[in-house]
């Protein structure tokens, strides 16, 4: 058993209860279980990349209770009773949402490993931000890192997304 | 739907901005035009497959212990103790590779070893690999491992490796070839000691430096970026009997391939390298990175091994190259550039990797796109008790353009000429030869340098020497031989009996948009739209040949293969449309999806079908090129196409606290025909922005000991959305010189190159110092 254990009570394994891209989830985990392991592992949503396993590059951003989270960095156990929703939870019944469909408009990836994670960051952005102006885009999108692209692209999507989910189609 | 950003301005040679779109030639259906990326939907929905998404039954996984020595020579290792850890099925340290197995790899010097032999040469190198059921019981175990080293004097730098008393990295030459070479180049291995290849270009006679009015020596130092791909370095092999199976993360799968049978003993055609979507690369993930490790763990455990590095492992895997570069150029009074000659030190770390092509294409490239009568350069590959360093986006071409455009704006102050004046004095023409018995250049340099310049409002800036906060701008001309040196490239395009159309080739998609771009050459062809033609994933049993997605040769290089394959396919079925309706295939064109008599479609499925059976049948052509060779090129075969970045930045320069601010930055390639319009802008713009990065603050910082300071993801800085200039132009060029389908040039890498040089003369040109050495911090421009 190891040391982490202790966290959870001397347990080596907890039961997690948590909704799960609008589905209720029970799950058994090690306590050490990564919470982007537990998606990417054990639940094969592999959307979730990981990238620098430090919490810096936000590759594998889920939203948790609404708010942009570094599933790399924290423990599957911490999933908890929250309402996680990941990148395969975005496009329902075949249609991409609004940030995703920006995103293709705008070319706002290439090499696409920080994409599942830009755009959940831009969908929490949004939420907070419907009409949000360049600072604030800019501040956000500075929470990840993208390498291919110099982030232009990127901005253009966010304002895209923001005019298309306010009714206003961006010309 | 509109392909432009906010901060993206297109740009026609006639500089009349219209829509590329709009002014594509009326025949062009589908070149030409912004298509959403064929890999879109995957990549927005996380359904992209990445090598670290495969997963294979019974699949082991390994890691392994890294020198935390700089330099020292192995006395003992034990690792009993990790033998016993639970889960662990193999410790694999250099004394356990079987005897059969070639334990070196390299591009053209074989001298790393897949784990440490006798000694290690830098921090990271590996020492010991094990493969265990999960990563945390192949790191339990790595703990109990025990080495006992001999520390030998470490040569952090250029400058200790060249020293007279520094400690030999290689007691003996390892194994190595030279290139064969044409007029005035020539290169050597291991010329002295610590150097691993020098490459030599000459022409022009050396007296030309005595009948110069002015000769002035500038010493430029270039600092080292890791390529910060996100995906990290990784590998599945399956290895069964005599055969194997490896997924990587890998731009080169057919090198690679040639390289794990060298070292294996295994045939080629019983390994078998497939490619998932590589999620990022830059130049790092050419040849045997992670495979070498996961391939013998898994040939000794008789299970798939996946082997997948950490981002900081990836920092000690694979780094641009820093430099040192000291250009000795003789002038005229009047501006007229006569002669250079240079030396470049460029430190290849601890094993060569792609050193030796680094070093002669910076040899090469450092005259810069002038007039020059004598050009005499030497390129020294030093090694040093540093992470292996190999190709980066701009291969060389971003160290040479660093110095030369720094010192041809130095040239031009000292003369009391305008920089801007200076460059188009000397400027090749359209069609100019590089140097002798090279290919003519392919694009307007001056138009280029002019569109930039306007842009940024170069000829009406104003300097203002009131205040302690100075602004300034300053202009750059970067530019690589692009598409590699006679590379060859191997395409196949197939038609079935319904006209769907399958494209196949071994170019990787690694971001830059060859799934969509070469699909967009084949579609425009053969007359479909986008969506009728597929790419197939890259698997090296089944698609042609191909050398590796690097050079930005996708467009240009593997385009002109492509290209063929598909005429070639085109005529097939127009021929057989012939025969069946009884005309001459001159009558006959494809369009539509079906084949056009005149106005009439006639649909390809029936005649296929009346001739061929009803079970169909499928069109195949390949499609093969390779630039000619010559003897009297330099580099073995003319350059395939000039990859230019023109660059422009206005600053503002706080002479109190050394910060710069980049208020303007405008970067510029000129893609010949840009096949997708968006894709390339993205291209444009990131290479910009690594550019910028590396002007202003991104670089590995080194201690003279091997010790790299700033080891992890949070403190190597990488650009981030807020380190944008507040304006950030990227201008498109299609002056339609290119010798790719439509015109088209390659892209990608030409807009890294003049970025830190203009920044550097807009400097200059705000407060009158001169940075020469990278990255430019507020210390350094307090100090200069």
């Amino acid at each position: 058993m190891s040391d982490d254990a202790a966290l959870v009570n001397g347990q080596s394994e907890c039961a997690l209860r948590l909704t799960l891209n609008g589905a209720e989830r029970t799950i058994t985990v090690p306590v050490e279980r990564t919470a982007a392991d537990l998606l990417r592992d054990d639940l094969r949503l592999t959307g979730t990349r990981i990238g620098c396993s430090r919490g810096v590059c936000g590759a594998c951003v889920a939203l948790v209770d609404g708010v942009p989270a570094a599933t790399c960095s924290m423990f599957a156990f911490q999933l908890d009773g929250c309402d996680v929703q990941t990148i395969e939870g975005l496009a329902q019944e075949g249609k991409l949402h609004p940030v995703q469909q920006a995103f293709v408009e705008q070319g706002a990836f290439q090499c696409g490993y920080c994409t599942s994670g830009m755009i959940l960051l831009t969908k929490a952005l949004l939420e907070q931000h419907p009409r949000p102006d360049r600072a604030t885009i800019t501040e956000w999108i500075s929470s990840n890192v993208c390498r291919c692209t110099g982030y232009a692209q990127i901005i253009a999507a966010v304002e895209q997304a923001a005019a298309r989910l306010a009714g206003e189609e961006k010309t | 739907m509109s392909p432009q950003g906010p901060a993206h301005k297109r740009q026609l040679g006639d500089e009349t901005g219209r829509d590329l779109a709009a002014t594509a030639s009326p025949a062009l259906q589908v070149v030409g035009r912004s298509a959403p990326r064929k890999d879109a939907l995957e990549k927005v929905t996380g359904s992209a497959q990445y090598t670290t998404d495969i997963v294979l039954p019974g699949m082991l996984h390994a890691k392994v212990l890294r020198s935390a020595r700089a330099h020292a020579r192995i006395e003992s290792i034990d690792t009993g103790a990790a033998r016993q850890v639970p889960g662990v099925h193999r410790v694999v340290t250099g004394a356990d590779i079987p005897q059969h197995i070639v334990p070196f790899y390299g591009y053209f010097i074989k001298d790393q070893p897949i784990v440490a032999l006798n000694k290690v040469r830098y921090v990271g190198d590996i020492v010991c690999a094990v493969a265990a059921e999960t990563e945390a019981a192949a790191i339990a175990a790595l703990r109990l491992v025990q080495v006992t080293y001999e520390d030998l004097p470490v040569a952090g730098d250029i400058e200790q490796a060249l020293a007279d008393d520094a400690c030999a990295l290689f007691d003996e030459a390892p194994m190595g070839v030279v290139p064969t070479y044409g007029d005035g180049a020539s290169a050597q291995l291991r010329p002295r000691k610590n150097v691993c290849f020098q490459f030599n270009y000459r022409t022009g006679d050396a007296t030309a430096f005595a009948r110069c009015d002015h000769v002035f020596e500038d010493e430029f130092r270039f600092s080292r970026m890791t390529h910060y791909h996100l995906e990290p370095f990784v590998s599945v092999a399956d290895v069964r009997g005599d055969a194997m199976q490896v997924w990587a993360s890998c731009q080169n799968p057919f090198p690679l391939r040639k390289e794990l049978a060298r070292m294996f003993k295994v045939p080629e055609n019983r390994i078998t390298v497939h490619v998932p979507y590589v999620g990022g690369g830059f130049g790092a993930k050419n040849n045997v990175k992670t495979e070498a490790v996961s391939v013998l763990l898994s040939m000794l455990t008789g299970r798939p091994v996946r082997f997948c590095l950490t981002m900081e492992e990836g920092f000690l895997t694979n780094t641009q190259h820093a430099a040192i570069l000291r250009l000795k150029t003789g002038v005229m009074a009047d501006g007229r550039l006569v002669a250079r000659q240079s030396e470049i030190l460029l430190d290849a770390g601890a094993y060569s990797d792609g050193s030796p092509l680094v070093t002669e294409k910076a040899g090469y490239r450092i005259p810069g796109l002038y007039r020059w009568e004598h050009i005499d350069t030497a390129c020294l590959c030093v090694m040093t008790n540093t992470a292996p360093a190999g190709p980066f986006r701009g291969f060389g071409g971003t160290q040479t353009s660093w110095a030369s455009e720094s010192q041809i704006d130095m040239i031009a102050r000292r003369l009391g000429i305008d920089p801007y004046a200076m460059r188009m004095r000397n400027l090749l023409k359209l069609g100019d030869p590089f140097v002798p018995g090279e290919s003519g250049i392919d694009s307007d340099l001056r138009e280029g340098l002019d569109l930039v310049c306007k842009e940024v409002g170069y000829h009406q800036r104003t300097h203002d020497t009131s205040g302690t906060v100075r602004r300034g701008m300053g202009i750059s001309i970067g530019f690589k031989d692009g598409g590699g040196v006679s590379k060859p490239a191997q395409a196949r395009v197939k038609v079935s009996t319904s006209g769907d159309v399958f494209l196949q080739c071994g170019t990787v998609e690694i971001g830059q948009g060859a799934r969509t771009a070469l699909s967009q050459i084949t579609a425009e062809i053969l007359g479909v739209p986008l969506d009728k033609v597929s790419y197939a994933p890259i698997n090296t049993d089944y698609l042609p040949f191909d050398q590796g997605t690097n050079a930005s040769s996708g467009i240009a290089v593997m385009g002109q293969a492509i290209e063929r394959a598909a005429n070639g396919v085109r005529d097939q079925i127009l021929a057989f449309a012939a025969s069946q309706l009884g005309v001459d295939s001159s009558a006959l064109q494809l369009g539509n999806g079906a084949v056009l008599q005149g106005g009439t479609p006639h649909p390809l499925a029936p005649m296929v079908m009346r001739h061929y059976g009803g079970t169909g049948f499928e069109f195949s052509a390949d499609g093969f090129f390779k630039a000619a060779g010559d003897r009297h090129a330099p580099l073995e075969a003319p350059c395939v196409f000039w990859e230019i970045g023109w660059g422009a930045a206005e600053v503002l320069v706080d002479t109190a606290t050394g910060k710069v601010t980049v208020l303007k930055l405008v970067a510029s390639g000129d893609a010949g025909r840009a096949i997708n319009p968006l894709m390339l802008k993205g291209q444009e713009d990131g290479a910009a922005v690594m550019g910028l990065a590396q002007a202003l603050f991104e670089h590995m910082i080194y201690d003279n000991q091997g010790r790299l300071i700033n080891a992890d993801p949070l403190t190597y800085r990488v650009p981030l959305a807020e380190d944008l200039p507040l304006d950030f132009v990227t201008i498109t060029q299609e002056q339609g010189h290119g010798p790719g389908p439509f015109g088209a040039k390659g892209a990608g890498e030409g807009t890294i190159l003049p970025i830190a040089s203009a920044i550097a003369n807009a400097i200059h040109d705000a407060v009158g110092v001169r940075i020469t050495r990278l990255p430019i911090t507020p210390v350094r421009v307090l100090e200069a």
